[in-house]
């Protein structure tokens, strides 16, 4: 392979120019931890998806329903259970401008709108009969006859032929329809998004200070402190969760407050269990020493040393509560223990579209797609970031 | 009259290929383990001496691969043969033992089973057969009790303990090569010679050749027959240990034995480091690897890899180093 | 050995102890009574009830009474249905609580540590991405949301499965999938890390330098190890396999215990309330023990670092 008879030209002989730097060159620019952190977090893209998503969200959530025209409490019963798209028809019969109109599949009603989709009011019918199953109407000169002998309802002209649609529309009045006694959907789910991710907030926030109270002094003391307090979350952690604040809503009665303080009493065991963790370690570790021999006093080890180590896991349980309050407030609000009529959160939404699913699907569809998406964006996010924090990820 | 080597390894090159791009770990390796002698291996981390040993056996993770050269064990290349003929030498004529032994071995299965599984494996004994070979394993290797001892889990013994649990088990083949990758780097010191000597008695007694990587130059010293010296993937000089130790070639062995700090400093002598750090095998220089950091550094030795001479002062003594081509200058050719 | 048995019954005691005595005192902290609530009693009828189920006695009284009733296994009358007890509805729904439970735990076990190992093999290939996609949306989507969307397309719409009843073994199906899902996911994903770590480790190399076959290497070395994270966090998924089935009986109306615990919360039933939480509580000591023995026999530095003690 080599050839050790080469024959080597007379300059080559010369000492080479070396830069000495370029031997203590170290290959990837060296960035602080938080810049790397940053860095990583960045690059990945789900978690920036999810981030971008809540953000987003939350805005919708506060600015939302003040700005749409109806209120979450506002009904119009005449309006339920209409659908956020709707297939228009138009009939002429002689009149200035034509009449355009759909039908609810619910109930066999007629509403009348504009051409564009905007809701005028529900239409009369002219006659009604329950044996042959038909309702009439009439526009004018022209007939429509609402037949529902057989499903799916029809919708034929005065000679019996089925009517062609004009269209299909978005609904420019609700845009995500109504609910069964006649509210804004859209609206609802935005002040269910504001109720819902309200409570994850401050429930988290709560177990937040609590655990790490809990954790902090469990950690920090160590010993029997440590021991005891460690034994009774063990005790408290057996149970699911959800048992104890199923019990205290029941006691509390649903509600705002209530819920949040059911949820903020009870989850804070992870945190206080991350937290003390991080303590244990961090007191032990040498750069805590060493921090120490150069002659640091307690509160700058806690600020520049210990604190800075600890937030990631604390940042990353963190964004893993949130789902998880979500997850509970919802779930208790299903079954009728969260917050109390006419509040609407997402759980609430979802349970009343139980109700109706058969014939509105639609309802249940935002209310589950709300949470779906919201649950995911925080996972994602929360992975993200325990990625980004791992520095054993760096390659 | 030369008789084969036992393991003929010849222009040993393995890269892994990262997101990041190639990374050469071992560019070119070549050298010979003849029947019962210890050859050391001596480098710094990412020298690539454990890499070379790993692709000998064909234990390289997903992303590595041996992209050229041979490794002859008795005559058949390793690199070619089926996995399955792979399975049969391991363990059995190569067997190869690991720097953590705490690691190394299966936290939730005694020692005993650990070791019996192989022998029924390559020697397909009875249970109770292979029950009292451990036995004889733990007693050559003096573990105390060893009756007793089969039942014990790793985290059960000490660290010294868990090395002799793992000669233990290399050798419950009879293996005709064992590869030592770092076996005292995560010991005490009193425990490193303890080991160092029970493998080098074992070693005369069974007639086993031993290759042993390590990046400690006084285990060197006390075992080894003959030594590597590797840098940047490539094996700057070889030769007999005493004849290196007293007149090294290669700058860079010069370097480590200068380093290494002495009873005998005196008080106020400085220690001599290397300056410098080992180079990015992602790149590695297109020359001489350790041209950075050489103070004799010469144009060429940046430009091109050296080829590999032969020292005159003893057979199988050779150098990879621009300094002993015939026509280098001599006045910079001083030992250190 | 036998020390860390009695010491975790002994915890499993107390803990149960405390659960009984929290729920016994929170259900009585409920302003009024259980019959002062919805319809408006004759304060007679009232007062003669209260006396009945012996609401007037000072709360000590109370509280060592149904002690008493408990160590009988007795868990008192039902407030709502006059002449039932606790330990009847408890009965009743058990049988199709057991079988969906059972199902679905089987379900998170068989399908999610074998998806979890398929992914984690073959990392990075196709078969890993899938796996993880499904999982990743398994882990995302709260329990009643895939309940509520699985009856309306599968049920209402394609009509592949009743929508509610348990008339043949069809009716299982959306419920088993439904209460399974997030934590089959959640196993899948627990296994496939968990056996990526183990995959990484040294003594994986060394099982492969010693010539034993793949198969062993992957079986005795590698599956033995990964399985211990999996068993230890089964015992929670059990517990919430638990609290799931309230919900999911609820939407698919089965009638199981979790049905009459959801009724017992809107009648304001507390005995039944209570009763019902302290059985599910025992459920779940139990079978924490039992995953804490699975957990002792297969992580032999459990066993002996609680021997040396």
């Amino acid at each position: 392979m080599s050839d050790v008879n080469i024959s080597v030209s007379k300059e080559k002989w010369a000492k080479a120019n070396l830069d000495t730097g370029e031997a203590e060159y170290i290959a990837a620019p060296s960035l602080t931890y938080w810049q790397d952190v940053r860095q990583r977090l960045w690059q990945n893209k789900p978690a920036m998806a999810g981030l971008t998503f809540i953000i987003l969200l939350v805005g919708a959530a506060i600015l939302g329903p003040l700005v749409t025209p109806h209120t979450y409490y506002e009904q119009d019963l005449k309006l339920s259970n209409i659908a956020p798209i709707l297939e228009l028809y138009e009939v002429d019969g002689g009149q200035e401008t034509p009449t355009y109109f759909f039908m609810n599949s619910g109930n066999f009603k007629l509403y009348e709108t504009d051409e564009h989709g905007t809701l005028k009011s529900i239409l009369r019918a002219k006659k009604k009969d329950l044996l042959k199953k038909r309702h009439l109407y009439e526009f004018g000169a022209d007939q429509v006859y609402v037949d529902f002998s057989q499903l799916p309802a029809r919708l034929l002209d005065g000679e019996g032929n089925e009517l062609s649609t004009y269209g299909t529309k978005w609904n420019q009045t609700y845009w995500f329809g109504t609910d069964s006694l006649g509210r804004d959907v859209l609206v609802r789910q935005l002040y269910g998004a504001r109720i819902s991710l309200t409570v994850a907030f401050i429930a988290t926030l709560v177990n937040f200070f609590i655990g790490i109270f809990y954790g902090g002094i469990s950690g920090y003391f160590g010993g029997n402190v440590d021991n005891v307090m460690m034994r009774i979350v063990e005790v408290i952690a057996t149970i699911p969760l959800t048992l104890y604040v199923i019990l205290m809503m029941v006691v509390l009665q649903s509600g705002f407050i209530s819920i949040i303080v059911a949820i903020g009493t009870v989850f804070w065991v992870d945190m206080a269990r991350i937290v003390r963790g991080q303590m244990l370690t961090l007191k032990n570790q040498d750069y805590v020493d060493a921090a120490k021999t150069m002659g640091a006093g307690t509160w700058r080890i806690l600020t520049r040393h210990l604190l800075p180590n600890t937030i990631g896991p604390i940042l990353v349980t963190l964004t893993l509560l949130i789902p998880s309050a979500i997850f509970i407030e919802s779930f208790m609000s299903f079954i009728g223990l969260g917050v109390s009529v006419p509040m609407a959160s997402w759980g609430t939404l979802t349970s009343e579209a139980v109700e109706t699913l058969r014939a509105y699907p639609y309802q249940l569809f935002f209310p589950a797609a709300a949470i779906s998406l919201t649950m995911f964006a925080f996972n994602f996010l929360g992975d993200g970031l325990r990625d980004a924090l791992d520095p054993r990820l760096r390659k | 009259m030369s008789t084969q080597p036992l393991l003929e390894v010849r222009g040993l090159t393995t890269s892994f290929f990262t997101s990041r791009g190639e990374v050469q770990a071992v560019r070119g390796v070549n050298f010979d383990v003849l029947a019962g002698e210890i050859v050391g291996i001596v480098g710094e981390s990412g020298s690539g001496k454990s890499i070379t040993c790993m692709s000998i056996l064909r234990l390289l993770k997903s992303n590595g691969r041996v992209v050229q050269g041979h490794a002859k064990f008795e005559g058949a290349n390793l690199l070619e043969l089926s996995e399955h003929e792979m399975r049969k030498l391991r363990g059995d004529d190569i067997a190869m033992i690991f720097q953590d032994p705490m690691t190394s071995l299966n936290p939730t299965l005694t020692v005993g089973e650990q070791i019996i599984e192989t022998i029924i494996t390559h020697r397909g004994s009875s249970r109770k057969a292979a029950r009292q070979r451990v036995v004889e394993l733990f007693e050559l290797v003096k573990i105390p009790e060893a009756a007793s001892r089969l039942s014990s889990y790793p985290h059960e013994f000490s660290g010294g303990m868990r090395q002799r649990v793992m000669i233990a088990m290399a050798l419950s083949c009879d293996p005709k090569l064992l590869i030592a990758d770092e076996p005292t780097t995560a010991l005490d010191v009193t425990i490193q010679r303890q080991i160092l000597l029970l493998l080098k008695e074992i070693q005369s007694r069974l007639g086993m050749a031993i290759i042993l990587i390590t990046h400690d130059l006084g285990v060197i010293a006390e075992v080894a027959d003959r030594i590597l010296v590797m840098y940047g993937g490539m094996v700057m000089e070889t030769g007999e240990v005493n004849t290196i130790f007293a007149a090294p070639t290669h700058p860079y062995t010069q370097g480590l034995l200068a380093s290494v700090p002495k009873l005998r400093t005196a008080n106020k002598e400085r220690l001599r480091p290397i300056p410098g750090s080992p180079p990015d095998m992602l790149r590695p220089p297109i020359g001489c690897p350790f041209a950075p950091r050489c103070v004799h550094a010469m144009e060429i030795c940046v430009e091109q890899v050296p080829p590999t001479f032969d020292m005159a002062d003893q057979e199988l003594h050779q150098t990879k180093c621009w300094l002993h081509h015939p026509d280098a200058p001599k006045n910079s050719e001083d030992a250190a | 050995m036998l020390a860390y048995l009695a010491k975790r019954i002994g915890m499993m005691i107390l803990t149960l102890f405390l659960i009984i005595t929290l729920t016994f005192f929170l259900m009585h902290a409920i302003p009024g009574g259980p019959f002062t609530s919805e319809k408006m009693l004759a304060p007679e009828i009232e007062a003669a009830l209260n006396a009945k189920f012996g609401l007037n006695d000072p709360i000590w009284v109370q509280y060592l009474n149904y002690l008493r009733g408990i160590l009988a296994f007795d868990l008192g009358p039902s407030f709502k249905y006059p002449g039932v007890r606790v330990n009847d509805l408890i009965l009743d729904g058990l049988p199709v609580t057991a079988k969906t439970g059972f199902l679905a735990l089987l379900c998170v076990a068989a399908l999610g540590i074998p998806l979890g190992i398929l992914a984690a093999l073959n990392q990075n290939k196709w078969q890993d991405t899938t796996v993880m996609m499904f999982a990743t949306i398994g882990v995302a989507i709260p329990s009643y949301v895939v309940a509520t969307v699985a009856l309306y397309i599968f049920a209402l719409k394609l009509n592949w499965v009743p929508t509610f009843g348990l008339d043949d073994w069809r009716g299982y199906i959306l419920p088993v999938v439904a209460l399974s899902g997030f934590w089959l996911s959640f196993i899948a994903r627990l296994s496939r890390s968990s056996l990526l770590e183990v995959l990484g480790q040294d003594y994986m190399v060394t099982a492969k330098a010693k010539g034993l076959h793949p198969l062993t290497v992957l079986f005795k070395h590698g599956l033995r190890n990964a399985l211990i994270p999996i068993v230890t966090v089964l015992g929670p998924v059990v517990a919430n396999l638990l609290t799931g089935s309230f919900v999911i009986e609820q939407i698919f109306a089965l009638p199981g215990i979790g049905r009459h615990f959801v009724l017992s919360i809107s009648n304001r039933d507390y005995t039944t309330i209570m009763g019902i939480t302290i059985f599910y509580a025992a459920f779940l000591m139990v079978m924490i023990l039992i995953v804490d023995l699975m957990y002792m026999l297969l992580d032999p530095r459990i066993k002996l670092a609680e021997n040396s003690k």
